[in-house]
């Protein structure tokens, strides 16, 4: 009744199982590393979103700055250029090497001292303090600033996920056959790796 | 006599200081009734609301979560650690997820009294209801004259007044019934794995639990008969004679006594213990915030 089963055929059987499993988990890393690497575009869309967001409130916060305080046009300038330089640098997630994301996130500092600056100014017109139109566009301002950081923050653990996943032991295999290479994250602005000396 | 008397008068006078000195929330420490009790949106630990605001505070915002789908968080406290209303309203919100996953319509209000400082916080799904610019001219018009004068109550309500009607105006909001994000397909799907998993385990179960006959080897033999008895020790014993259909070969065993082990073991099984009150604790629907909102200070 019982056959005998040749040894051959059990070795063959034994590789077939070994092969189907490596093609199995072969997969589902390919897989994983997609979807992180998708996660990470999506994370980086949402940044360059909001930083376009920012960008879009600059004209209407510099025509009712100059409507109140039309001699500091130096200020003015200064923000509307800042602005133009920012939003000519876009990217997409797949060609973000550390160069470019270091001159866009410079762009945007530089954007960003500018308003900063603007700000400040305000503070001497206390009419265009008072007004709601200017308080409502500050309130706009502060939390794009806040949207901005969040999804720089967001962008930085989506990229840490996956580089990560990238470099894990099987993983890497895989990522080196189709070249899932590391991305780079968001680092602090410059300057604020030194804690501010306070001097008495 | 009355140095100790003074002296206790003293100490707690002291712990008192300390105490209200001490009181700075985190968003750990930050007690959470909503947790407790569906019905309560609002934590006043430090008692600055009176319990009358409270309640009009939770009533307005469990209708608005009922209606609308808008779940909310209001913190009024006296101080917070690190005087920083935004990154606590961001951290309560990271960490109980307010506002449904679905919808991410999260609210979150922390005003703290004593730094004069107050911050609203939109879930991702609430910032077109209520822009930042909105928030603001809210803040400007209702909540923060309200808050110069020192009214907590008034600010805090004439806020929420202020927010139901903006919400209740967008229609695209909906009451967010279905927590669950299963369709009816997946829905089938798992029930008919579970249901053929369960098959096997049954027929597996029936199959492998059946006695193997001691001659011819096939599984199947058949129960004729029990007889109950007491051993030499006065345990109940039982005496079981088997069959088996393929061979007619037959035999008996032993073991304790079935209808022992069939019974309960110990008393009746309560189900359910004593909850008391009769409240269903809230749920945070795992809603995210993207930052938006707007805050300052009075």
């Amino acid at each position: 009744m019982t056959k005998k089963i040749s040894k051959t055929s059990v070795a063959l059987l034994a590789a077939g199982v070994c092969i189907l499993l490596l093609a199995g988990s072969f997969f589902t890393t390919y897989n994983s590393l997609v979807s992180k690497d998708e996660a990470v575009s999506t994370a980086w869309a949402n940044v360059q979103s909001q930083y376009q967001r920012r960008a879009d409130l600059v004209p209407n916060l510099v025509s009712t700055v100059k409507g109140y305080a039309s001699h500091e046009s130096a200020t003015l300038e200064n923000v509307v250029s800042a602005r133009a330089k920012a939003t000519q640098i876009t990217l997409s997630a797949d060609g973000l090497s550390e160069a470019k994301l270091r001159e866009f996130q410079a762009a945007q500092g530089e954007l960003s001292q500018a308003l900063g600056r603007l700000l400040a100014v305000t503070e001497n017109y206390p009419e265009l303090k008072a007004s709601e139109n200017f308080s409502e566009l500050q309130a706009q301002l502060e939390g794009t600033e806040n949207r901005i950081n969040e999804s720089r923050q967001r962008y930085n653990a989506a990229v840490q996920e996956y580089n990560v996943g990238v470099r894990r032991f099987p993983a890497n295999i895989v990522a080196g056959l189709f070249g899932f290479g590391r991305k780079t994250a968001f680092e602090a602005a410059s300057g604020t790796e030194q804690a501010p000396t306070v001097e008495f | 006599m009355p140095h100790l008397r003074l002296l206790t008068l003293a100490l707690c006078l002291l712990t008192a200081l300390a105490a209200a000195a001490a009181a700075e929330w985190t968003p750990e420490t930050l007690p959470v009734p909503y947790l407790k009790d569906a019905r309560r949106h609002v934590s006043n630990p430090d008692g600055r609301l009176t319990p009358a605001a409270v309640d009009s505070a939770d009533a307005l915002l469990t209708a608005l979560e009922h209606d609308k789908g808008v779940q909310a968080l209001v913190a009024v406290v006296g101080s917070i650690e690190g005087d920083d209303p935004y990154a606590f309203a961001m951290a309560l919100g990271r960490k109980y997820g307010v506002g449904s996953r679905k919808q991410r319509t999260g609210l979150i209000i922390v005003i703290a009294t004593d730094q004069r400082s107050y911050q609203f916080l939109t879930g991702e799904g609430l910032e077109g209801t209520l822009p930042d610019a909105l928030l603001r001219r809210i803040q400007n018009r209702v909540t923060v004259p309200a808050l110069r004068r020192g009214d907590w109550d008034a600010a805090l309500l004439g806020t929420l007044r202020a927010v139901d009607n903006c919400v209740r105006g967008d229609a695209s909001l909906f009451a967010d019934e279905d927590e669950d994000d299963l369709t009816p397909g997946e829905v089938l799907g798992v029930v008919a794995l579970f249901g053929l998993f369960g098959a096997a385990v049954v027929f597996a179960a029936v199959y492998f639990g059946r006695r193997r006959c001691s001659r011819c080897g096939r599984r199947g033999m058949t129960t004729r008969g029990k007889q109950y008895f007491r051993d030499a020790a006065g345990r109940r014993r039982m005496r079981t004679r088997w069959r088996c259909p393929h061979c007619g070969y037959e035999d008996t065993t032993e073991g304790d006594d079935d209808r022992i082990s069939a019974a309960p073991a110990a008393g009746p099984v309560i189900f359910g213990s004593g909850g008391g009150g009769g409240y269903t604790g809230g749920r945070f629907g795992g809603g995210t915030f993207g930052g938006g909102g707007s805050g300052g200070r009075f």
